[in-house]
């Protein structure tokens, strides 16, 4: 997006900006993409899979897929750093349910709201997300968490807690919702 | 759109978690396939779940990962595996300035070899022409650079022995430290179990060592790393090679396998 190619609140170049020399094979522009971004990935590989170096070879593969296919990611299609983040999750819950990937990083469609090329902006953001979802009714939290870290289906999630398969579909919904809602406040 | 019976805000919700059973999830791309409203709506959700990622605490990384992930991109950068097909047992004791034909043909092979996948490559995707041109003329610069260090009479060179007893692992440094090239192959190197690896060293005049590298041998005893990433700059005394644990490390760990004090500038 302009938005996001064009603003750089630490001086920093955007990641559309990389994304151009990394399709130019400068590598020096993926080292710096791996620099603003790995942490992200390997947390979120490692809170779903529990093994630094599984949660590693994740965040090799997320990236090394991105050095391969920088055109994999479609500017407009959403912010680097979210398509980064799901596609580390999805891989990460692959392996945990031992499936093949269920989807191709060109499937990964998402609306980006903030520009997460920006250091301040990202740990500003992570700490609002943070204490949006830790204010959520706590069955909303727990059924996100049983989805999006354990990989589980609404079914097994009903299960798990022993509430309705309509209840649990009802506060993931809402639970996704009210976080959109006070990121946007 | 009027009778249209669109897929409910939960299933879009679930499906951006992938937590739909698969059955469901296939009949709801059916739908989404052809109503962009839905996709939108999908799409969104999916943007809320990315945030879920950001309320995890940051982890640091596993050490020596980004290296590790530096080195995996130089090597695909390179496409540097000059053929092990022709004659790896014959690297002993040549001199120094028998590595200049080796070197031309190496850097001659990696170019054959990378144009010939771009030749295949363009065969079926004419469209990329343009970026396949810009990745060829990038692997061509590197394989001049490696010539140029191979070449120079102002690169260091420098000979790693084994610290004792059989002469057999023996090591070759090319350093440029100017530009921060350098170039590595050694031989006749034990092979090691799967959770270690080898790591090459610059020992800087001044500071701590430098990672440049990790390693394995390949049965033959043989092994190469080609331009780390490193600084440039750097005026180095020695370089060493040690037996770390698969991840790397970022100091090195005694014993030094191969290690060689480097000489003057050579060239005089």
């Amino acid at each position: 997006m302009a938005f996001e190619r064009t603003l750089h609140n630490d001086h920093e170049p955007s990641d559309a900006l990389l994304l151009d020399r990394v399709r130019q094979s400068d590598r020096q522009a993926m080292a710096q993409i791996f620099d603003r971004y790995g942490g992200m990935v390997y947390s979120v590989a490692l809170r779903v899979l529990k093994d630094s170096g599984q949660a590693e070879d994740v965040m090799q593969e997320v990236f090394f897929q991105l050095w391969k296919r920088p055109d994999g990611f479609v500017e407009g299609r959403g912010s680097l750093a979210g398509w980064l983040l799901v596609l580390a999750r999805n891989r990460a819950i692959d392996q945990v349910r031992r499936r093949k990937p269920t989807d191709s990083p060109d499937d990964v469609v998402l609306v980006a709201r903030s520009n997460l090329a920006s250091e301040t902006e990202r740990n500003l953001l992570m700490e609002k997300v943070r204490g949006v979802l830790k204010n959520l009714p706590l069955e909303q939290q727990k059924s996100l968490e049983l989805a999006y870290f354990e990989g589980l289906s609404h079914s097994e999630i009903a299960e798990r807690t022993g509430d309705a398969l309509g209840t649990v579909k009802t506060r993931i919904r809402l639970a996704l919702i009210g976080l959109r809602k006070a990121l946007a406040a | 759109m009027k009778t249209k019976k669109h897929i409910s805000p939960e299933d879009l919700a679930l499906l951006a978690l992938g937590a739909l059973p698969e059955g469901v999830s296939a009949a709801v791309r059916v739908h989404l396939a052809q109503c962009v409203e839905c996709r939108e709506q999908l799409a969104a959700f999916s943007g809320d779940v990315a945030m879920v990622g950001l309320s995890l605490p940051q982890h640091p990384l596993p050490t020596g990962a980004r290296q590790r992930f530096l080195d995996r991109v130089a090597e695909d950068a390179y496409s540097a595996k000059p053929a092990p097909a022709e004659k790896p047992a014959k690297v002993h004791t040549f001199p120094i300035w028998s590595l200049v034909p080796w070197a031309v043909a190496a850097g001659l092979a990696i170019f054959a070899y990378t144009l010939n996948g771009k030749i295949g490559a363009l065969n079926s995707q004419v469209h990329d022409e343009s970026s396949k041109v810009a990745a060829l003329k990038a692997e061509t610069a590197q394989a001049k650079r490696v010539l140029d260090v191979l070449t120079s009479h102002s690169a260091q060179r420098v000979v790693l022995t084994a610290a004792k007893t059989a002469p057999q692992p023996a090591g070759r440094v090319l350093y440029m430290a100017e530009s921060g090239s350098l170039l590595f192959q050694a031989n006749n190197l034990k092979l090691i179990a799967v959770d270690k690896t080898y790591e090459l060293w610059v020992i800087p005049v001044s500071g701590d060592p430098i990672p440049a590298g990790l390693f394995r041998p390949d049965a033959t005893g043989s092994a190469s790393v080609l331009l780390p990433v490193i600084p440039s700059g750097v005026e180095a005394k020695a370089f060493g090679v040690t037996i770390e644990k698969a991840a790397g490390s970022a100091t090195p760990t005694a014993p030094i396998v191969l290690a060689g004090a480097a000489a003057a500038t050579a060239g005089e």
